[in-house]
């Protein structure tokens, strides 16, 4: 279980404090309006920001003073999720090793994954040449691939259309489902979180409240 | 709780503020040599003598006029470049603009010599189909405006028709919808734009012209047109008057100081050779389109002209006495190793300034406050203090050193031309690099902390294929501007250091105007392909 116990955090006169508890195999969804500190208690969480006290266990662990790529977090962001002059295969095995020198057993992995999310035959594109969502599922991919528990989705698929975003929704409670991962999605649109989460949780006065 | 921020930055925080610091103190190194090598009693006695005086009141003449004229030809030019945006040639054009930028003022002073001077294109005409000529009036006040205008007037050009081009298309549907005529949409729509920048580029252009000193040195004509710069040099290298150049150097540095304080806002403006291919959605009245091409047409033939003058001339030059000279070959080498190192040096610099000063820009890494504030303005100017010493100051300052310090005149010589170089060219490679750096951190920190890309392989997937055309602009600026200068050397310049424009400087001054101009045209021909073409070579990976 994740447990995120009075995690507080300052930034131009509003103080946050979060507390927030997230089972395996549960999404989580989190909204609020812009500006009410929804990204902040992500950019915590995944150690992006430095709290100013509290806790934050996982299975037990304290990970609060672990640095960001140590923990066992994997997050997928609003925009800037590739690296457009890489190929798609590329940007996948970022998520296994930066050396980009994969072994056969990674490759195989990371075509699998693609299948996965529905991009089967883009491996050798450059993510330049990629639509809104194509690319989300390429980042989707690469936090898949990275094997860690805990999947943050910050705000993933504003912009894209009605219909696509639906679709990606769909994916991702597949996915977060079979690989019984603990999910914590932040959006804006309630409707979003409706159709995957199992909680939903306001951020107010930069404080969580369930709804 | 640990602070994560600054302990994953600490890194990144050291080389650049190293070498910032290592600036402020060569700054401060400069002020304190020519304090402390100053006679307080005389310099207080007569502090501000006639002659002085009219030193101070003739630079600001020139510098006032120099900057009136360039911003309002640039103005007109920009406007009709922007509302002209399809006609054969126009990217060259604007690649020659930009390229005015690094052009050496020693070409231009040759071209302008040749079209107006005593045996120029135009008295030769005059002679031939008239049998009259203008004699020599291109030496003095004229001439320096002309050649002034000349760089700064396409200076001036370039970086307004960004700013015209960057005004977004909507605002000129809705004018059109209101039915504004020309005059509305210019006062209500592109003056407000254009605003700011006009504010800057006046201030860079006034500071350039102010302390301009090739182009006084070699067409100024007479002492009653010298400027403060001019004057140091040759209190220094002809009347071996230290005390006086103190003085005057003492002068100017308040001045300019004053001056960059003044403009709060100063900013380097250092458009790349691209241009925007949005078009305007606005189509021009018939008159209105032939006075805009007429403007057009005409600045371009005067831009031309004395680089055409500069080719022309050129190719009746003896080549193969030219290349086998041994100082010409010398001065080549020199020339080409100092801008080598010099732009690899402002490179370097830039890269770790920027990646040091975007720390104290982005809340994720160092929190918001005063001193975060103050460290970013002191990390700024670090890279700007050639605005504040101009090279001749730095150079008396290093001449000055060598005095003191028993080294090699040499070795003070390569440090202090080096210095100066990398000095003048920082302040551009900052407004180039750091912009896509801190857009680079904004973007992709996050991903790259959650990857665990650090040190060389952040550099290699998430830093250098966006900043590699920009890399490779600031080194072909730097390259450029180092090339053509002649500030330093002409303090230093002897039969042990010589380089290009200063071998260039004593033909013309020896009036071995043929050799003189083979030399001219090598030096523009090697400037603008390192220029244009160097860029080219390496292009960024898209920001989508």
């Amino acid at each position: 279980m994740l447990h995120i116990n009075n995690l507080t955090y300052s930034y131009e006169k509003t103080v946050y404090d979060f507390s927030l508890h997230v089972d395996k195999n549960e999404i989580v969804g989190i909204i609020g309006e812009s500006g009410s500190g929804k990204s902040t208690l992500l950019d915590l969480i995944a150690g992006f920001l430095t709290p100013l006290s509290g806790s934050m266990t996982f299975k037990n662990e304290d990970i609060v003073l672990l640095s960001a790529e140590k923990r066992p977090i994997t997050t997928l962001f609003q925009k800037y999720n590739t690296f457009e002059h890489l190929s798609v295969i590329k940007n996948v095995l970022l998520g296994i090793s930066t050396s980009l020198k994969p072994k056969k057993q990674d490759l195989k992995e990371a075509k699998q994954i693609l299948k996965e999310v529905g991009l089967e035959g883009f491996e050798d594109k450059l993510a330049s040449s990629l639509s809104g969502g194509q690319s989300q599922r390429v980042a989707l991919a690469r936090s898949l691939l990275r094997k860690k528990p805990i999947l943050l989705l910050d705000e993933p698929f504003t912009g894209l259309d009605l219909q696509t975003r639906t679709k990606m929704l769909d994916l991702v409670k597949k996915i977060s489902k079979k690989r019984e991962l603990y999910t914590i999605m932040v959006t804006h649109e309630l409707n979003d979180c409706k159709l995957i989460a199992d909680k939903v949780y306001k951020v107010e006065n930069g404080k969580l409240c369930q709804v | 709780m640990r602070s994560n921020s600054i302990s994953r930055f600490r890194l990144s925080i050291i080389p650049g503020g190293v070498i910032s610091l290592l600036l402020l103190f060569l700054a401060f190194g400069v002020f304190y040599i020519l304090f402390l090598s100053s006679d307080y009693e005389s310099f207080s006695s007569s502090l501000i003598s006639n002659r002085i005086f009219g030193l101070i009141k003739f630079t600001v003449f020139q510098a006032f006029l120099s900057t009136l004229i360039s911003i309002i030809i640039g103005t007109f030019l920009a406007w009709s470049l922007a509302h002209q945006s399809s006609f054969f040639g126009r990217n060259f054009l604007i690649a020659l603009l930009s390229s005015s930028l690094v052009l050496p003022t020693l070409i231009v002073v040759f071209g302008i010599i040749s079209i107006l001077g005593n045996n120029g294109w135009i008295n030769r005409l005059l002679l031939y189909f008239f049998d009259y000529s203008f004699g020599n009036y291109v030496y003095g006040l004229s001439g320096i405006l002309i050649a002034h205008v000349y760089l700064n007037a396409s200076f001036a050009a370039r970086s307004l028709l960004h700013v015209f081009e960057s005004i977004p298309k909507e605002r000129y549907k809705l004018a059109k919808s209101l039915n504004f005529s020309t005059y509305q949409r210019f006062i209500l729509i592109e003056f407000p734009a254009i605003r700011l920048s006009l504010k800057s580029i006046s201030s860079t252009i006034f500071l350039l012209c102010f302390t301009s000193f090739a182009i006084v040195l070699t067409i100024g004509g007479s002492p009653a047109f010298n400027t403060l710069e001019v004057a140091i040099y040759e209190a220094v290298k002809l009347d071996f008057d230290i005390p006086l150049a103190l003085k005057l150097a003492l002068i100017q540095l308040s001045i300019t100081l004053f001056l960059v304080v003044l403009s709060a806002n100063f900013k380097v403006g250092a458009s790349d050779i691209k241009t925007s291919s949005s078009k305007i959605p606005w189509s021009e009245p018939k008159k209105l389109k032939i006075f805009q091409i007429s403007i057009i047409s005409f600045s371009t033939f005067l831009f031309v002209l004395p680089l055409i003058s500069v080719f022309i001339d050129g190719l009746g030059a003896d080549f193969k006495r030219i290349l086998s000279d041994e100082i010409f070959l010398k001065s080549f080498l020199t020339s080409l190793v100092i801008a080598t190192f010099s732009s690899i040096l402002t490179v370097i610099f830039a890269l770790l300034i920027s990646d040091t000063r975007r720390n104290f820009n982005i809340n994720h890494r160092v929190k918001k406050s005063k001193f975060r504030n103050f460290i970013n303005l002191l990390i700024a100017f670090s890279g700007n203090i050639y605005l504040a010493i101009p090279s001749l100051i730095l150079g008396l300052g290093f001449f000055l050193f060598s005095l003191k310090f028993q080294l090699p005149l040499m070795f003070w010589a390569v440090l202090a031309v080096l210095c100066a170089n990398v000095l003048m060219s920082l302040p551009f490679a900052l407004a180039i690099i750091y912009p896509p750096m801190l857009k680079i951190a904004q973007r992709y920190d996050k991903l790259a902390f959650s990857l665990n890309l650090n040190g060389k392989k952040r550099w290699l997937y998430c830093e250098w294929p966006y900043l590699k055309s920009s890399v490779a602009y600031v080194f072909a600026l730097s390259f450029c501007l180092s090339l053509g200068d002649l500030g330093v050397i002409a303090l230093f310049g002897s039969n042990d250091i010589t380089t290009l424009p200063w071998y260039l400087y004593q033909l013309m001054g020896s009036y071995q105007t043929k050799d003189g101009a083979g030399v001219a045209l090598i030096l523009l021909v090697l400037t603008l392909s390192v220029f244009i073409f160097l860029p080219k070579v390496f292009k960024n990976a898209s920001y989508k």
